[in-house]
C-alpha cells in the first residue's frame, strides 16, 4: 500500500504524518474502535472529538504503542510502523501527554524530563545534572516556555505541570504529539497559554493531535476535526467549515439542545444564609473574607470565578468540611456553623464535589457501597448499628437506572467506570436522596456533552421542585445559563451578585479579574475592596 | 537530618563531660551500629524503589548465621577458614533471601508487610533450628572473628587515635553511608530508585522498567543486610541462635532510623549511631557497680529513646506509592 495513493484525494497539499488504516481494536466482549481510517496532516492541530467511551483514547493508544490493534495498520509519515510497546512509538517520533500527568512530585522540573533517558558523566558514573538542567533550559527557551528547570514538580501550577509534559516529549525528539484531553485540568488562563504552546509547537514542524470532549475548544484550536461515535470515525471536517451543532449531532448522534430551558419558579424562603464568613487556610491566610448571600428555594446560585479565588474552601465550609474562622451559616432556618458534615448531610444537603476521585468516591469500593456513602448513617439505610444493605441495593440500583450509569453494575468498582459516568453515579446518589440544597461543584468538569446536558436538566428538576442550587463552576456558559443569580468571587470575596440576563460575559470576565466594569453601579456590583480603598 | 546530628552530638558530648564515653565507648558504638546502620541503608533502597521491606531483621540473621555456619564449614575443608570467604557467603545467602522476598512481592504480588513478616519468622525459625543440627545447640561455638585493623598515621594521634582501629565491617560501614548517599542523590539509577517508589507509571512511561529497578533496590538491601548480619556476627565470633537471636530486633531498629532518617543514608546513619550508643550506654550501666536497678529496665532505654525520638523527630516523607503493586499496561 502506497500512502501517496491516499493523500492524493485530500483537498490540501501535504503529508500525512499519522495515517492509521482500517484501526480495529477488540476486547474481551467489546470493540472499542471499528475499522477506523484516521489521517492527520504533518504540520497541523487535529481535534479528535466524541463522548466518553467513544473510543478516542483506545485508538491514540494503539497509535502510542500501548495497544496492539486488532486489525489495521498504522503508517507514520508514510512508512508502515508496527509498535511492540511506548518505546517504539518514541523512536518513531510519536509523544503522548496524558490527562493524568506522568511526573515524579518530588523530583526538579529538569530530572523529570530527562527520566529515563539522562544525560550522564564519568562513564555514567553519575547524572550530569547541570546538562539535564541546561537542556531543559534551551528547550524551554526555544518554545517560549516559562519554566525554572530546578523547581520541583509539586511546587508548580498545574499548567506548568503540563508544559513539563510537553518538554518531556520534545526532550526525546518527538514530532507528533499526542495530547489526551489536556484542558481538562486547566483554568481559562492555562488553556489560552496551552494554545498559544501550540501554535508554537506547529510553528516549529510539529504535528498535534488532541482529543477533547469540548466543542468550542476543537473548533477553536484546531485546523482538522475527527469525530468518533461508539468506536467508529463519523467523519473528519476542516474546522473553518464546522459548526458547534453539527459536531454535537455527529458526536451524539441526534440534535444536542446546546441552550437549555429555563422555566420560571417562583422564589421561595431562604435556604442557605451565608453571613460573614471568613475561612483561614492551615498557614493562616484569609482565603474567603467576609463572604454574604444567600440561596433561596427554587433557585440557582451561580458562583463564577476563576478557580483559586476562595470557592473551593466557601463549598467546603457550607458543607462542613472546613470550619469558618468567623461569621455564620444558617441552613433551613437552623445555625449549621458548628454543625457536624455528618447531620448537614442528614439535614438533606447534598454535595457534589469537585474533585470526585478524592472527595466524592472511595476508588477501590462497589457502586453498592460508594452509592451510600456518606447517608450510611441515616434511617433509610441503616437501624443504628448495621447497614441495611437490601435498601441500599435498591437505591444503588435505581441511581444507575435513572442517571443511566454505565456498565449498569453494581458490584463494578468505582475506578472501572469512565470520569463521566463516575459523575453521573454521584449526580444520581445525591440527587435521588431527595436533598433540600445541593451544592454542586464543577458537576461537569471531565464530562462528554450528552451528560452534560443530562446533569444540567436534573439541576434544573430540582430548581422547580422548589429545591436550592449553589452551583460552582470555572465554565462561565455553565453558570450564566444555569444560575438565577451569579455571584462573582475574587481574592476570597464576593465582588458583586449580579443577574446573568443583564451582564455581558465581558463584564463578568472583569468582575472575575476584581475590577468593576464601567456603568455598573455599585447596588448590583459591590466592589467593596476597590470601593473603600 | 540535622535534628538527627544535633541530637547524637549532643548526646555524646553529654557522655563525654561525665566521662562514660572514651574513644573505646564510640568504637564499641560503632560496631553495635554496624548491623543498624546497614540494616537502614538497605531499607532505605527497597522503600524508595516501592517495596517496604519490614524482613530486614529476618535478612540480618540469615547474613549472621550464614557468615558463621560458612566459616565452620569452611574450616572443615581444604579451603581453610577463610573469614572473607564466610563473608561473602553471608551476604549471597541474604541477597538470596531477599530476591525470593522481591519475586513474592512483585510476580505474585503479595501483600509486602506481611511477606516481610514472613522473611523474619522464617529466618527467627530456621537459623537455631539449623544451628541446632549442626551443633547441637542453638548458640555456635567461637569460630574466629575478623580482627581490627588499625589505620597506619592516623591511630597513632593522642586521644582520638583509638578511634582509628576498627574491624573492617565499621570500615564498611563508614564507606557504604556515603557511597549509598551518593548512588542516591547523584546516579541516573538513584533517580529510577526514587521515581519508582514515587510515581512508577511515570517512570514505565519514560521507558524504564519498574519491575528491574524495584527488584535492584530490594537485592540491595539484602546485600546490605548480609554484610550488617555478617559483619556483626564475625565481629563476636559466634552465632547466638537464643531468644530473638543475636540480632534482638536491630533490623527493626534499623528501620525506625531510616524513617528518623527521613530516608537518608546520612541521616540514617547517625540514627543508627544513636541506637547503637544507647545500647553500649546500657551495657554500661548495668555494668556499674552498686548500681541496684533492674537490668531489664536498662535494657529498655534504646527502645523509649526511639519512641521519644519519634515524637519530636515530625512527618516523615514516605515514597507516594511505596507498598503499591505496579503493573505496567502493555
Amino acid at each position: 500500500m502506497n500512502v501517496d495513493d491516499e493523500s492524493s484525494n485530500r483537498t490540501r497539499t501535504g503529508n500525512l504524518a499519522v495515517h492509521l488504516d482500517g484501526i480495529t481494536k477488540r476486547f474481551p466482549g467489546v470493540i472499542a474502535n471499528d475499522d477506523v481510517d484516521f489521517e492527520v496532516e504533518s504540520g497541523t492541530i487535529h481535534a479528535l472529538i466524541g463522548e466518553n467511551g467513544a473510543g478516542k483514547t483506545t485508538l491514540m493508544n494503539v497509535l502510542y504503542g500501548l495497544y496492539e490493534p486488532t486489525e489495521g495498520s498504522v503508517w507514520i509519515h508514510g512508512e508502515r510502523r508496527e509498535f511492540d510497546g511506548p518505546r517504539d512509538a518514541m523512536e518513531a517520533g510519536i509523544g503522548m501527554i496524558h490527562q493524568h500527568f506522568m511526573l515524579v512530585d518530588t523530583m526538579t522540573v529538569a530530572e523529570n524530563v530527562v527520566l529515563g533517558d539522562e544525560p550522564t558523566k564519568w562513564g555514567g558514573l553519575a547524572t550530569d545534572r547541570k546538562k539535564a538542567i541546561e537542556e531543559t533550559k534551551a528547550l524551554a527557551k526555544q518554545y517560549g516556555f516559562d519554566l525554572d528547570p530546578t523547581k520541583r514538580i509539586q511546587d508548580i501550577s498545574v499548567g506548568e505541570q503540563q508544559r513539563v509534559e510537553i518538554l518531556k516529549t520534545l526532550y526525546r525528539g518527538s514530532d507528533i504529539l499526542i495530547l489526551d484531553e489536556p484542558t481538562a485540568v486547566l483554568t481559562p488562563q492555562e488553556v489560552d497559554g496551552l494554545f498559544g504552546i501550540l501554535e508554537e509547537l506547529i510553528a516549529e514542524g510539529k504535528t498535534i493531535i488532541f482529543i477533547t470532549h469540548k466543542l468550542s475548544e476543537a473548533l477553536h484550536a484546531a485546523d482538522d476535526i475527527s469525530v468518533l461515535r461508539d468506536g467508529e470515525l463519523v467523519d473528519t471536517v476542516s474546522a473553518e467549515n464546522a459548526s458547534r451543532e453539527d459536531l454535537a449531532r455527529m458526536m451524539v448522534g441526534r440534535d444536542v439542545l446546546l441552550e437549555v430551558d429555563k422555566p420560571d419558579v417562583e422564589r421561595g424562603n431562604p435556604i442557605l444564609e451565608v453571613e460573614e464568613v471568613t475561612v483561614e487556610d492551615e498557614r493562616g491566610v484569609t482565603v474567603v473574607d467576609g463572604v454574604d448571600f444567600s440561596v433561596h428555594e427554587g433557585e440557582v446560585i451561580g458562583i463564577a470565578g476563576v478557580d483559586g479565588n476562595g470557592q473551593s474552601e466557601l463549598v467546603e465550609t457550607i458543607t462542613g468540611l472546613q470550619t469558618p474562622s468567623d461569621g455564620s451559616i444558617t441552613f433551613d432556618g437552623t445555625e449549621i456553623t458548628d454543625v457536624s458534615r455528618a447531620d448537614r448531610i442528614g439535614m438533606g444537603m447534598a454535595y457534589i464535589a469537585e474533585d470526585r476521585q478524592k472527595r466524592s468516591l472511595v476508588m477501590e469500593y462497589e457502586l453498592r457501597r460508594n452509592g451510600i456513602l456518606g447517608c450510611q448513617r441515616l434511617p433509610e439505610f441503616s437501624n443504628g448499628w448495621r447497614i441495611d444493605w437490601e435498601s441500599a441495593e435498591d437505591y444503588v440500583d435505581d441511581v444507575i437506572d435513572e442517571y443511566d450509569v454505565r456498565p449498569p453494575d453494581p458490584s463494578a468498582e468505582a475506578h472501572s467506570l469512565s470520569g463521566g459516568n463516575q459523575q453521573k453515579f454521584i449526580v444520581g446518589r445525591e440527587f435521588e436522596r431527595d436533598p433540600s440544597l445541593v451544592i454542586a461543584s464543577q458537576p461537569t468538569r471531565g464530562v462528554d456533552i450528552g451528560s452534560i446536558e443530562f446533569i444540567h436538566d436534573r439541576l434544573l428538576d430540582l430548581r422547580a421542585d422548589g429545591k436550592g442550587v449553589l452551583l460552582v463552576s470555572s465554565k462561565l456558559e455553565e453558570v450564566r445559563r444555569l444560575s438565577d443569580r451569579i455571584a462573582v468571587m475574587y481574592d476570597g470575596d464576593i465582588v458583586g451578585i449580579v443577574d446573568p440576563a443583564d451582564v455581558t460575559e465581558e463584564e463578568l470576565g472583569l468582575l472575575m479579574a476584581g475590577e468593576r466594569p464601567t456603568g455598573m453601579d455599585v447596588d448590583s456590583a459591590r466592589v467593596r475592596r476597590r470601593e473603600s480603598a | 537530618m540535622a535534628l538527627g546530628a544535633v541530637f547524637v552530638g549532643l548526646f555524646i558530648f553529654a557522655l563525654w563531660t561525665v566521662g562514660l564515653v572514651g574513644s573505646s565507648s564510640i568504637s564499641s558504638a560503632l560496631r553495635l551500629t554496624v548491623p543498624i546502620g546497614f540494616a537502614a541503608m538497605g531499607g532505605i533502597f527497597a522503600e524508595k524503589a516501592g517495596v517496604i521491606n519490614i524482613g530486614l531483621e529476618g535478612l540480618l540473621i540469615i547474613g549472621a548465621f550464614g557468615a558463621i555456619a560458612s566459616l565452620y564449614a569452611l574450616s572443615v575443608t581444604p579451603i581453610g577458614a577463610s573469614i572473607w570467604l564466610a563473608f561473602a557467603f553471608a551476604v549471597v545467602a541474604s541477597t538470596v533471601v531477599a530476591l525470593l522476598f522481591a519475586i513474592v512481592c512483585i510476580e505474585f504480588k503479595a501483600d509486602q508487610i506481611i511477606a516481610g513478616l514472613a522473611v523474619w519468622l522464617i529466618a527467627l525459625g530456621f537459623a537455631p533450628f539449623a544451628s541446632y543440627i549442626i551443633w547441637d545447640q542453638t548458640n555456635s561455638p567461637s569460630v574466629g572473628s575478623f580482627s581490627a585493623w588499625a589505620i597506619p598515621g592516623l591511630s597513632d594521634l593522642p586521644v582520638i587515635g583509638g578511634l582509628f582501629v576498627a574491624t573492617p565491617p565499621v570500615i564498611l560501614l563508614i564507606i557504604a553511608v556515603p557511597v549509598s548517599w551518593y548512588l542516591l542523590n547523584r546516579t541516573t539509577f538513584g533517580m529510577w530508585i526514587e521515581a519508582s517508589g514515587e510515581d512508577p507509571k511515570s517512570l514505565d512511561t519514560a521507558g524504564v522498567d519498574v519491575r528491574k529497578v524495584r527488584y535492584a533496590g530490594v537485592l540491595l538491601s539484602g546485600v546490605y543486610c548480609g554484610i550488617g548480619g555478617a559483619g556483626m556476627a564475625l565481629t563476636v565470633g559466634q552465632f547466638v541462635g537464643s531468644g530473638d537471636t543475636m540480632m534482638d530486633g536491630r533490623g527493626f531498629i534499623g528501620l525506625t532510623a531510616y524513617l528518623i532518617g527521613n530516608y537518608n543514608p546520612i541521616a540514617a546513619f547517625f540514627a543508627s549511631f544513636l541506637f547503637a550508643g544507647l545500647e553500649a550506654l546500657q551495657i554500661q550501666v548495668q555494668q556499674i557497680a552498686g548500681f541496684d536497678v533492674s537490668s531489664r529496665l536498662i535494657g529498655i532505654i534504646p527502645y523509649v529513646t526511639v519512641l521519644v525520638v519519634l515524637a519530636f523527630v515530625g512527618k516523615t516523607q514516605m515514597p507516594s506509592s511505596a507498598g503499591d503493586h505496579y503493573e505496567s499496561d502493555d
